[in-house]
């Protein structure tokens, strides 16, 4: 699996570019001017003894003075009365429900503090993603209202609810519209209260408003099957994917779902069986999802729906008008050669597409008919619920308001005015608007354009429940009482429609006593409480129907066709995608630290958006990285710096939305710019492709606050790859080792291990870089965020980071020396690896034996000890750490003043977790494999008196993992997961030429790269 | 103070006990038993009944003893829901009192039963009320004559005191008078001076003398260098240890009297050392399980009625008066450490008083160990895991093997000498 392949991790490294080789030379951006101060102009100047004495004197006046200090007083304040359920320093977990995904929170003294996933979710089976673990911080978000608002002043309840009613009485005897515009609700009591609401208020209407919307994909099913559903996909059971453009790994529809299933047929238990899906993907940006792929296409967008023609016609046999062939000759032959392996899959296939175009996707609904998918990899009898919006309503709506008709608006997690393509015109129809209600928690664009803001509580602090999926629902229970004076919006719909149930806790448990628990056959109290235990109820699944796509086709081909010409750029200009971000999503969590320092998967880009484009296109256009461009379509100009994206289709542009709120709060504002208005409306639904000018601005460059090459290695070897191929002919080759064993000597003595090796064993094949676990850590470990300027310095705090390398496809595998670079014609064919990288543990760690304090020391349990009271900061062990894993605190990162928005002030403080200490300024830290999870672990089994079992302790980064990944255990233990795992004849350690023998074994990637379609 | 009042009660207790045994020969025949009324009544009613006051239900003393209605006693005590229910107005008015909190119902009880419990309660009461009238009279003669007050202790302190700073004063005013004389010769008589005039020559001769000797003075010099560096070295070794910190509490609470005299466990108000990271200081609600009742008079349980919230003469919480007891911490560990409780309390099976000291005698808590780590390690170093009875132990091979060698597997063995036990 060693090979002589060329892995880089961005085009700096590539091009070994000066700045590189300056920057990589040191561990830390800013060296400490020791050179200077020896030589220069340092020693030479003269201190005068008098200053010298002042000095002197005003340091051992100061060191006693401080010394002088009276010990403070600890006041120590217990409850009044202790609820039963809490013991102070022992956490609880509750079940409840984010996203459609069943979660435990864990509190501490009636506080949340971390989610973690259910083990018995559905969707995810105990794996979240990074924005559910993230969405705790909303809870302790600064920004939020503390109570009601009228006009822009604070208000009481009562004096609001009198003015909604008598507003609402007013615009019912006046019959004018009243609408509920919302993202898309599942929640089947949430539902019946809007319902409650109609039937009070006829004139009502409900508008499912998701800002990037999946209606293209309910509506193709409205007009091939008649069902109006968005279908849950099972990649779980198809060995052939074929994707156009759908970022399934990404945000799109059920991300932790998907990576579930999909890692499901590539992951260990997948290769033992010698089998292994397949994944081909045709996309203009370089997507999560395309980076995970075995065989990646790029494609302009204005392409994508011309090859779904072609690769119809391919598998049907037939040729729909107006079929071309593509622009590259190289996506004409991988078209071809994914119908054959489609139409070899039959039955076993699936083809999905990110477009949010009807046409496309009923065309998408021809070939899964085509090729058995429905029933089989594709299920339109028990649909998700997870998206609903419909957009042609959402323009409805601004015509109304236009037109006078609509007399109340209600805002319910929904943004329109930062996110709706149109804001401004939406803005200024809502002015029009006599009563305009918003349920934000804190007062975002919209909400603060409405008169009222009914403050909305987190989903940490309500009841509240949720439907995502056909038979699967899930509860919402309160973590903590509401921190502010906030109530639930359905609350304030119940009382605003005088509904005879005042309490929406007991409308949550009506609903479920007669509609849910019955279902599972629970009831009363006792089916209450069963429920309150497990978090979900699911229902027997119907059986999933086969579907005939059985209508014509010509039509829907010529809708295609005209409308990628539309979005087809002509010589001057380039095609221009704007696309979900990874991290902040539409925006939603622009104000979250955590995810604006989670670094982009692909781009590695932290606190921005940025304009992507294919290196070959920017040299056409004499554009460098970092310069500004002012970017023009669909009649909104905005200014962006450019980053040069390997693997982005030539000609084209992405934009990341989610990016430049003005209303989010601190740490959201004037982050990136605004990519919404570049979307478009288009045969009744928003579309994200456009035709755009490039403008270069000039002055000063952006740089951009990557961290892409921020740990490098200096090219050495650290990522092992191989094909299904030769894995399979390596396995049937077992037993011939090659060279045989090596002889190594050690220059350290071995360490007791008289209980425990922790060790680690992460699986490349099954990671996809979603970064879910540099969240968890982040959560768990109470790691700091830095902000763009410290990331810029190369001082982001993370403990676990994923290093993204590039290397080139086939076609470039002769290079290997950076000199054959320039043969290159693009940098289309890159494929991509992702390697979780955290202290390795080393059993002969380099650091340890350069701290000149023993701050970092070896335990007998395999772990490497960072002790942060005994650390002085020489930062030695960050020096001779080949992992490049360790961080310095370079500030007081909790009470520095500027870092005043993250994690310091009072109220969002509480989010710490209280069993780790807070690091001080001028120490080193790095990943402890969550020693306190650890020794939690050990003493629940000691209280037990039972021994330890394997799998009990879990780690953040592997709890989160949806893909299960990172597998961590005792090596000691020869039956564990991990020891199993390490077994493999994948395993590989990182650096192991080193000797330094780490506890983190690598298994290599696998790609199901088969001769044919490689060579394309 | 204290002893003396206990005297007194004995007294008085020993008193009323002779007119009680007399006034009880007298009328025990006549009425009812009253010594099985009196096993009746500790058995059934003390748990929500007191003879002189109210607790969850009223004072049964006044109460008996001005209801004359045997009958309906009776009922009411065998029966009191039936009653209720019967809408008696008397019923009513003593179910609404006491927020309609029903009474046990007592059908078990015959009528001889009820009889007798009555006959004792009113003959009880009867004693008590002339109990504290006869405790009265006596005692205030007696508070004036017997041990000295702490205010006379302190007056006759301060004399001392000041005689002694009045002598230290003289003698300085003596020595300053001396020298002045020695300055004026003139006033001296002559042969005083002469004598002065050699002693003071003699003396400066020795020191001279003793200066000479480089052996003398370097062990002095070697000794003070000494003294003055184990000063500093053990100043500064001890800085921020907090050995023997007893701050005063904002309620003066006697583990003594709780955990020596009583003999409550320590887990009663501790469970989380039993259970988690910290031992905590007990929440208010555990005081009342008890101080519902007992010393319902002292300023000291007001305190804590008084952070609750609570009238102890209606028995209400207002939650609107509450507001929390700060007490000063007093084992503080750095934050940098870890420690749990039930690890040492459960797993190793340590005796709180291994670390806090004799708690069961401390009227106030002070800070028993010096909490350092060095402190921490010692005990690490020299105490032995106890395996037995735990199965978690059950397949450490290694473990085993070494104690089958005949080692001692202390916490230090297993690891708990290392940094990351404790700071992570």
């Amino acid at each position: 699996m060693e090979s002589n392949k060329k892995y880089w991790k961005g085009l700096e490294e590539l091009n070994n570019t000066p700045e590189f080789v300056e920057l990589n030379k040191h561990e830390f951006a800013e060296p400490i001017p020791i050179e200077d101060v020896l030589s220069g102009t340092g020693l030479t100047g003269k201190t005068p003894r008098r200053n010298f004495l002042k000095t002197l004197g005003f340091g051992l006046g100061a060191v006693s003075l401080a010394a002088c200090q009276k010990t403070p007083v600890h006041k120590s304040i217990p409850y009044l009365i202790k609820p039963e359920e809490v013991t102070p320093g022992v956490a609880n977990f509750y079940v409840s429900s984010y996203n459609g995904q069943s979660i435990l929170v864990k509190t501490r003294e009636g506080r949340p503090i971390k989610i973690e996933g259910n083990p018995g979710d559905i969707l995810g089976q105990g794996g979240v993603n990074a924005q559910t673990q993230a969405s705790l911080l909303e809870l302790y978000n600064a920004n939020r209202l503390k109570g009601p608002m009228q006009d822009g002043g604070e208000t009481a309840w009562s004096a609001l609810d009198s003015f909604v009613k008598n507003e609402l009485a007013a615009i019912k005897a006046s019959g004018k519209q009243i609408r509920i515009v919302s993202s898309t609700i599942n929640s089947p009591s949430s539902l019946r209260v809007i319902n409650d609401f109609i039937a009070q208020y006829p004139t009502t209407k409900l508008v499912n408003y998701d800002p990037i919307s999946l209606t293209g994909i309910i509506q193709a099913n409205q007009n091939s099957f008649g069902k109006a559903v968005l279908p849950r996909y099972s990649f779980d059971k198809a060995d052939v994917i074929v994707s156009f453009g759908a970022d399934f790994l990404g945000p799109w529809i059920s991300q932790a779902e998907h990576m579930r299933q999909y890692v499901s047929k590539r992951s260990h238990q997948a290769l033992e069986g010698k089998k292994m899906s397949r994944h081909i993907q045709f996309e203009s940006r370089m997507s999560l999802t395309g980076s995970n792929a075995d065989t990646r296409i790029p494609v302009k967008p204005s392409e994508e729906g011309v090859a779904l023609i072609n690769l119809y016609n391919a598998i049907s046999g037939t040729s729909l008008p107006g079929s071309k062939k593509l622009s590259s000759a190289a996506a004409d032959t991988a078209i071809t050669l994914a119908a054959k392996e489609l139409v070899a899959a039959k039955g076993r296939a699936l083809v999905v597409a990110g477009s949010n175009d009807v046409a496309i996707q009923v065309l998408v609904n021809a070939i899964n008919s085509l090729l058995g998918s429905y029933g089989t990899t594709i299920d339109l009898d028990n649909p998700s619920y997870q998206y609903k919006g419909n957009d042609a309503e959402m323009v409805a709506l601004l015509n109304d308001m236009k037109s006078g008709q609509v007399g109340a608006v209600f805002f319910l997690n929904a943004n329109p005015v930062y996110n709706y393509y149109q804001s401004s015109a939406f803005a200024d129809a809502l002015k029009k608007v006599r009563l305009r209600v918003s349920f934000a928690d804190y007062a975002d664009e919209t909400a603060s354009q409405c008169n009222v803001i009914a403050t909305n509580s987190h989903f940490l602090e309500s009841w509240g429940d949720e439907n995502s999926v056909e038979g699967y629902y899930t509860i919402v229970q309160p973590t903590i009482n509401p921190v502010y004076d906030s109530r639930k919006a359905e609350q304030s719909l119940l009382v605003w429609s005088d509904n005879p149930v005042k309490d929406y806790y007991t409308y949550v448990r009506n609903t479920w006593n007669t509609n849910i628990l019955p279902q599972a056959g629970l009831a009363g109290q006792n089916g209450w409480e069963t429920l309150l235990q497990t978090g979900f109820v699911k229902t027997t699944a119907k059986p999933a129907g086969t579907y005939t796509f059985s209508r014509d086709l010509n039509a829907v081909a010529q809708t295609i066709l005209s409308q990628s010409a539309k979005v087809a750029a002509p010589v001057g200009k380039l095609e221009l995608q704007v696309f979900e971000s990874n991290t902040v999503l539409d925006g939603r969590y622009a104000n979250n630290p955590w995810l604006q320092e989670l670094p982009d998967p692909i781009s590695k880009v932290t606190w921005d958006n940025y304009v992507a484009i294919a290196p070959k296109t920017a040299k056409d256009m004499k554009l460098e990285e970092g310069d500004v461009v002012k970017v023009t379509a669909n009649n909104y100009t905005t200014e962006l710096p450019i980053l040069l994206q390997p693997g982005q289709a030539q000609g084209t542009i992405s934009i990341a939305l989610g990016y430049g709120r003005t209303k989010s709060g601190k740490v959201g504002d004037a982050v990136g710019k605004n990519a919404f208005p570049f979307l478009a409306f288009a045969n009744g639904t928003f579309q994200g492709n456009t035709v755009a000018t490039l403008e270069a601005v000039g002055g000063d460059k952006v740089v951009l606050a990557q961290t892409q090459t921020h740990h490098s290695y200096e090219g050495r070897d650290v990522i092992r790859e191989t094909t299904l191929q030769q894995y399979l002919k390596k396995s049937e080759e077992k037993g011939e080792k090659e060279g045989g064993e090596k002889e190594t000597y050690s220059l350290w003595d071995e360490y007791d291990r008289p209980q425990y090796d922790w060790v680690m064993a992460i699986d490349l094949n099954a990671c996809t870089g979603c970064g879910a676990c540099v969240v968890a850590c982040n959560v768990e470990n109470n790691v700091p965020v830095v902000g763009r300027d410290e990331v810029r310095r190369r001082r982001e705090m993370h403990w676990i980071r994923i290093d993204r390398y590039y290397s080139f496809d086939e076609k470039g595998k002769n290079v290997t020396e950076e000199k054959e670079i320039d043969k290159l014609e693009n940098l289309d064919n890159v494929s991509v690896t992702y390697q979780p990288m955290l202290c390795q543990h080393c059993d002969h760690a380099p650091c340890e034996t350069v701290c000149p304090v023993l701050a970092t020391t070896h335990s007998s349990e395999g772990l490497n000890q960072m002790t942060y009271n005994r650390c002085v900061g020489t930062r030695y062990c960050a020096n001779n750490c080949p992992y490049k894993v360790r961080r310095f605190n370079w500030f007081n990162y909790w009470n520095d003043s500027r870092f005043e928005n993250y994690l310091q002030n009072d109220y969002t403080e509480l989010v710490l977790n209280p069993d780790v200490t807070t690091r001080f300024r001028g120490v080193m830290e790095k990943c402890s494999m969550c020693v306190q999870r650890i020794q939690a672990g050990k003493l629940n089994a000691k209280l037990q008196k039972r021994p330890l079992a394997d799998g009990e302790i879990k780690v953040a980064c592997q709890q989160t993992c949806p893909t299960n990944a990172i597998i961590f255990g005792n090596a000691k233990d020869p039956n564990s997961e991990v020891s199993k795992a390490l077994k493999s004849e994948r395993t590989y350690y990182v650096l192991e030429e080193l000797n330094v023998k780490p506890g983190i074994g690598y298994q290599a990637k696998v790609r199901n790269r088969e001769a044919a379609t490689t060579e394309a | 103070m204290r002893k003396f009042s206990l005297l007194l009660k004995q007294f008085s207790r020993s008193v009323l006990l002779v007119a009680g045994l007399a006034t009880m020969g007298l009328s025990a025949h006549a009425q009812a038993d009253v010594a099985k009324g009196e096993a009746l009544y500790k058995a059934k009613c003390t748990s929500c009944h007191k003879l002189d006051q109210r607790m969850t239900g009223p004072a049964l003393g006044p109460a008996i003893t001005s209801e004359t209605d045997d009958k309906w006693l009776t009922k009411w005590i065998q029966n009191n829901q039936a009653l209720i229910a019967a809408k008696d107005p008397k019923a009513l008015k003593i179910y609404n009192e006491y927020n309609q909190a029903g009474m046990n119902v007592f059908t078990e009880l015959s009528d001889g039963d009820v009889a007798n419990i009555i006959a004792y309660v009113r003959t009880e009461y009867k004693k008590m009320q002339a109990a504290p009238a006869a405790g009265a009279a006596t005692g205030g003669a007696a508070a004036a004559s017997d041990t000295p007050s702490s205010f006379m202790i302190f007056g006759l302190l301060a004399v001392i005191v000041i005689a002694f700073i009045v002598i230290l004063v003289l003698n300085r005013a003596i020595g300053t008078l001396e020298r002045l004389l020695l300055k004026r010769k003139d006033l001296l008589p002559e042969e005083t001076a002469e004598t002065e005039e050699t002693v003071a020559v003699d003396r400066f001769a020795t020191v001279k003398k003793l200066a000479k000797n480089k052996k003398l003075v370097f062990f002095f010099v070697l000794a003070g260098v000494l003294t003055m560096g184990s000063w500093s070295w053990v100043t500064m070794w001890n800085t921020n240890v907090h050995q023997g910190y007893q701050p005063v509490q904002p309620i003066k609470y006697s583990h003594e009297l709780h955990a020596g005299v009583m003999k409550i466990n320590c887990q009663y108000c501790h469970s989380p050392a039993y259970k988690g990271k910290n031992a905590t200081i007990p929440s208010l609600n555990i005081c009342m399980n008890c101080h519902k009742v007992v010393k319902t008079e002292s300023p000291e349980i007001h305190k804590i009625y008084d952070a609750l919230g609570y009238d102890p003469s209606t028995q209400k919480y207002d939650t609107t008066k509450a507001r929390p007891i700060q007490w000063v911490r007093i084992h503080n560990l750095p934050d940098f450490a870890y420690f749990n409780h039930s690890q040492h309390v459960k797993v190793a099976g340590l005796e709180c008083q291994k670390c806090h000291g004799p708690i069961q005698t401390m009227k106030e808590v002070y800070q028993y160990s010096p909490l350092t780590m060095k402190w921490c390690i010692q005990c690490h170093r020299r105490t032995e895991t106890g395996f037995k009875g735990n199965a978690y132990y059950d397949n450490m091979i290694e473990v085993h093997e070494r104690l089958k060698r005949g080692e001692k597997v202390t916490a230090a063995a297993l690891g708990g000498l290392e940094c990351a036990k404790c700071h992570y």
